[in-house]
């Protein structure tokens, strides 16, 4: 069951990031972005509590800064936040509203964002936004609440199957 | 109890996870991306780029559609802008199809090869984007089994896109001229005034005249200086300068450029692979 569970996170996290950065790529929205990982980490951890969400938020944040030219580990670091933390939250929730994970998206963008912008500008990274840190977030939390139906669902039903058999008693 | 134990997993996870990171990131700081690190990267984009090709080659058409459903703003100022310059070029601009402007490209990049004999090219196809909102990249079809090989200047039919920043088998990764990690060192074409250009992010490039005396006016051309070395050849042109700075008290002169290429749509590139005769 492990092995199969972790096959297909692997297989998830190479699927969201193939769609990231090929048909998703050059479609911006307003010069954002999209953050199809990190929707799909959010997308777990509120169904699958925080220790996946985090687990999920740091593999795949982690493949994402090997990708890239900026310091390895500082994705990885913000995906794992924010699983842990969207997991902390939706546990805390009794009955959810059907804008919730839209609005669940939107938040954990935008404060990932946010965060990731704020711990380059420390580490010495110059943004390469162009613009404020502060709309960046906002646009790249916009688009991730608008790719919210077309992902939450798939991944939810993904999950439900990646848990593991109870014994009935 | 049980919820307690649960809890306290995950938080002694998280921390395990984050220290991971923490170290992983000095590694990287340390090795300045030489390391173990760049080449785990480089499988990753081994694997992942075949896959690119094949996606971006069956959704092409997806793509595009929604790369123009959410460029719609910008998509209406471009036409207008087209109106009020030339109807003709407007009334040609709405026939254009994926395969004439595919087409186009190919002349433009063909006819650049052909101009610059004292360069040897291998023509790419981009495959993706990098996925960061920090970092302007494109990934690329050829890799080091093709030729390519790190900091090879990377041109359109336009001009200048950037440099190769990592090279897997397969693939390649491009650092864009918008980006700010890029610096190029570049000429004004007319008067031969030398600085050095560095991409802010945005569509304007930040061009640092070295004299603070230099003539400089909207319009000029700005090429690569190309200097015994040095990464760009040159003669390559990057943009026109479409603003200038107040002359200050600063060490350099300040102007800004628009660069001749879209990097929002980029799709076949040359990479300058040698220099010197073609054999």
């Amino acid at each position: 069951m492990i092995w199969k569970r972790s096959f297909l996170l692997a297989l998830l996290v190479i699927t969201g990031l193939v769609i990231e950065t090929s048909i998703l790529g050059e479609a911006t929205l307003v010069g954002a972005k999209p953050q199809v990982l990190l929707v799909i980490t959010v997308a777990l951890a509120m169904g699958e509590g925080p220790a996946l969400g985090a687990g999920f938020g740091f593999t795949s944040g982690l493949a994402s800064d090997l990708l890239t030219g900026l310091p390895v580990g500082l994705t990885a670091i913000t995906y794992t936040i924010v699983g842990y933390a969207v997991g902390a939250i939706r546990a805390q929730v009794q009955t959810p509203t059907a804008w919730f994970p839209a609005a669940m998206e939107f938040a954990a963008t935008f404060a990932g964002v946010l965060f990731y912008g704020a711990v380059s500008l420390l580490l010495g990274q110059e943004a390469a936004g162009g613009r404020s840190l502060i709309l960046n977030a906002v646009f790249a939390a916009c688009y991730s609440a608008l790719l919210t139906p077309f992902i939450y669902p798939v991944v939810r039903g993904l999950g439900s199957r990646l848990r593991p058999a109870r014994a009935m008693r | 109890m049980r919820i307690f134990d649960r809890t306290r997993r995950a938080r002694l996870l998280v921390a395990l996870l984050l220290s991971a990171a923490i170290v992983l990131v000095t590694i990287d700081f340390r090795t300045q991306g030489e390391g173990p690190l760049d080449a785990i990267g480089r499988g990753i984009m081994a694997v992942i780029g075949p896959l690119q090709e094949g996606v971006s080659r069956a959704l092409r058409p997806v793509g595009d559609f929604l790369a123009g459903f959410t460029q719609v703003s910008s998509l209406k100022a471009d036409v207008s802008r087209l109106q009020e310059e030339n109807a003709l070029l407007q009334q040609r601009e709405r026939q254009v199809t994926d395969i004439t402007r595919e087409n186009e490209e190919l002349r433009r990049l063909l006819h650049l090869e052909q101009s610059r004999g004292d360069l040897r090219f291998t023509t790419v196809r981009v495959t993706g984007v990098g996925p960061s909102n920090f970092e302007h990249t494109v990934f690329i079809d050829h890799g080091s089994a093709e030729g390519l090989a790190k900091d090879m200047p990377v041109i359109a039919g336009a001009g200048l896109v950037g440099r190769v920043v990592s090279v897997s088998p397969h693939s390649a990764r491009v650092l864009l001229l918008v980006d700010p990690a890029s610096a190029v060192a570049a000429r004004i074409a007319s008067n031969g005034e030398t600085g050095l250009i560095s991409g802010k992010g945005g569509a304007e490039l930040q061009f640092d005249l070295f004299d603070t005396g230099a003539a400089v006016t909207m319009g000029d051309e700005v090429v690569t200086s190309g200097y015994e070395g040095g990464v760009y050849p040159a003669g390559i042109p990057i943009g026109t300068v479409v603003r200038l700075e107040a002359k200050g008290n600063s060490l350099s002169r300040r102007v800004w450029l628009r660069p001749y290429v879209d990097f929002t749509s980029l799709d076949h590139l040359l990479v300058v692979t040698g220099r010197g005769a073609k054999r």
